[in-house]
């Protein structure tokens, strides 16, 4: 079996892990590029989300590569996301390439662990646990490495870029629990930066695709590090991960936090959307909220609505980004300018009137 | 006491249920008045650009309410029995309104969760202070919930086209009446959703099982009952509507299976009339001489 999955940024390499200590075999689709994006919009639908088209063209890249069978997350509720894997059978089949695709339900844990994975992959379910808990310190590692990426680059832009690929050597190469510890020390030491702090920091939220995939948000850590501004962020696969089995701890914050201004969830991940962005307000005390999320995505359109009342309660300006294939890069680094000239801008006024 | 009824989504379907269910309360219902286009440009200063049309027609009429009635009454659809839930802005718009309405108006709305009928005694409650009263308005209005019985006649020889849309904008004066005036212009008859009774609509056959959209899975069993017995199909989606355009796109494929005539219009604030109006006699054209070709082979 070749196996293949979406994308999902550096978070790719969790789930690389989890798929070879299952005993499968690995085919990624290269870095989601354009190429990518425009084979995914020709067979999607023209009125569908981002997610949708970025996901199929990987497929569809992947395939080309000589994969045979496509992992695709599902499981449907109020988002539109649960039914994607319907339709994207049917593109994929209309390819004319050999495949298949198995949907693995995300709100039936149970099922994966002592069905679906042993299934699939003829192995004991005492293995598929073994796996996930890799999975889940692996995805660990990749949660601490962008956050102190974010933090780093912020500091020295030109300096942390030379060490990235050594780190990402790092972070790939690790494969099992000790290895895992021993990258996650050498992690620290190559990327640590003695306590010192960026000058402005502001928090990401939003819809968790457009979080992590560098290549949907423009890379939007990157830009924002070049203008000396570090990115905090609380979700990652880790988070998702926690939360689909109910382990969450932040969540349910999220949840109690946000019933400020969503008394209901609207599905998707709108609760834990403004609930971040409150708790990184008040007690992250960021300077500014980046709200990233696909064009027309439904939970996330309430979620800004909450957000543009979030800014008028306290004051912490957030800026609102939507993705969809027409988003140029050019034009999203001027919006990230001028936005961080106004944080900037804030933040000096703050501290002279604080003098 | 006022209180305001937006008519808007929900209204068209449970509109005269609660009209008489808060008069029984003793008091006064204010529902807005038909959408027209000021409505439409007064809810589009309130929500972002990319929702839907009828969501920026629903915050219109809010925001017409604000400051006219003591409070708005604007119950909030969750999900239904078998975990059909509604679409997420449905369930978001009623938070949007608390942040529009602001302290000054009180707003009600109950969730419903299952049970439809308790989420609305409680309102009730809330809103005349008597148990008895409530229920007892809730008794003589919820023979309006059922609606009037359906039988869908088909006439031979007539034509035929399956309007596909929700009741919310088929129904709504701005969205749906010019289209579905288009289409009797040239003779037609429209079957739409409301004909069909409801183990129809609600059934779970095939596809339909796997759609968890309560008002979706109706629109596509009405799409999967009539196709076979329409001379053409138009579905109405709006612009940014997240369900529609999935489920549009089986139906698209359905359609093209069994070779029966598909017009997709995709609506938002800047449709025009006049375009519309064309590009539904330029359908209604080739769906006729596309019949008559087949009559002659």
């Amino acid at each position: 079996m070749k196996a293949t999955f979406p994308l999902l940024g550096y978070d790719t390499y969790a789930l690389k892990t989890f798929v070879e200590d299952l005993g499968g075999e690995v085919v990624l689709p290269p870095a989601t590029s354009k190429k990518t994006l425009e084979a995914g919009v020709e067979a999607s639908p023209e009125l569908i989300c981002m997610p949708f088209k970025i996901t199929l063209g990987n497929f569809l890249e992947a395939l080309d590569m000589g994969a045979d069978t496509v992992f695709m997350a599902a499981g449907a509720r109020k988002c539109r996301f649960g039914y994607y894997h319907y339709l994207q059978e049917r593109a994929l089949a209309r390819s004319g390439r050999p495949f298949r695709l198995i949907p693995v339900s995300q709100y039936s844990p149970y099922a994966f662990l002592f069905r679906l994975m042993p299934v699939t992959f003829g192995v004991s379910p005492t293995r598929v646990i073994r796996s996930v808990a890799v999975m889940f310190y692996k995805a660990g590692l990749t949660h601490e490495f962008r956050a102190l990426l974010n933090r780093r680059r912020a500091l020295d832009f030109a300096g942390t870029e030379r060490l990235k690929p050594r780190a990402l050597e790092l972070l790939e190469a690790a494969r099992s629990t000790s290895e895992i510890r021993a990258a996650r020390r050498s992690l620290r030491r190559l990327l640590g930066c003695n306590g010192s702090r960026p000058v402005l920091r502001v928090g990401l939220v939003g819809e968790i695709f457009f979080m992590i995939e560098q290549f949907a948000n423009g890379d939007i850590e990157k830009e924002l590090a070049r203008l000396g501004v570090e990115v905090v962020f609380e979700r990652s696969l880790l988070h998702h991960l926690r939360h689909l089995l109910h382990l969450d701890w932040s969540f349910y914050r999220s949840r109690r936090l946000a019933r400020r201004y969503l008394r209901e969830c609207p599905g998707g991940e709108a609760l834990r959307t403004v609930g971040e962005a409150i708790h990184f307000v008040e007690h992250d005390r960021v300077d500014g909220i980046v709200h990233v999320y696909p064009f027309t995505c439904m939970p996330e359109n309430i979620a800004l609505e909450a957000l543009q009342q979030l800014t008028e309660d306290t004051g912490v300006p957030v800026l609102s980004l939507s993705f969809d294939e027409h988003t140029s890069r050019t034009g999203l680094q001027t919006r990230l300018e001028a936005y961080v000239d106004m944080l900037r801008r804030r933040s000096r006024e703050r501290s002279i009137s604080r003098d | 006491m006022r209180v305001g009824i937006p008519r808007a989504l929900l209204y068209y379907r449970y509109g005269p249920f609660w009209e008489r269910f808060l008069a029984g309360l003793g008091v006064e219902p204010v529902v807005t008045r038909r959408t027209d286009k000021e409505l439409l440009q007064l809810g589009l200063q309130h929500v972002s650009s990319e929702v839907c049309l009828p969501i920026k027609i629903i915050a219109g009429h809010i925001a017409d309410l604000k400051g006219r009635v003591d409070a708005v009454f604007l119950p909030r659809m969750v999900w239904l029995e078998d975990e059909l839930y509604a679409c997420p802005k449905m369930i978001g718009i009623v938070d949007i309104a608390r942040m529009m309405l602001g302290d000054g108006t009180r707003l009600i709305a109950p969730s419903i969760k299952r049970n439809f009928l308790w989420p609305h005694f409680r309102a009730g409650v809330e809103m005349c202070g008597s148990p008895l009263r409530a229920a007892r308005s809730l008794a003589r209005a919820r023979s309006l919930l059922a609606g009037p019985p359906v039988a869908l006649r088909l006439e031979p020889g007539e034509k035929r086209i399956a309007l596909i849309g929700h009741f919310y904008n088929i129904e709504d004066d701005y969205i749906g009446q010019p289209i579905i005036s288009a289409f009797r212009k040239q003779g037609y008859r429209l079957v739409t959703k409301d004909e069909l009774p409801e183990s129809v609509l609600r059934g779970r056959q095939g596809f339909a099982k796997s759609i968890r959209w309560v008002f979706e899975r109706e629109l596509y069993n009405a799409f999967r009952f009539l196709v076979g017995s329409v001379d053409g199909v138009c579905v109405l989606v709006s612009m940014g509507c997240g369900p529609d355009s999935l489920i549009a796109e089986f139906m698209k494929e359905e359609a093209g299976r069994r070779g029966v005539p598909f017009l997709q219009l995709v609506l938002d604030e800047h449709t025009g009339t006049a375009g519309l109006v064309t590009r539904i006699e330029a359908f209604l054209e080739l769906s006729q001489r596309r019949q008559q070709l087949t009559r002659a082979a």
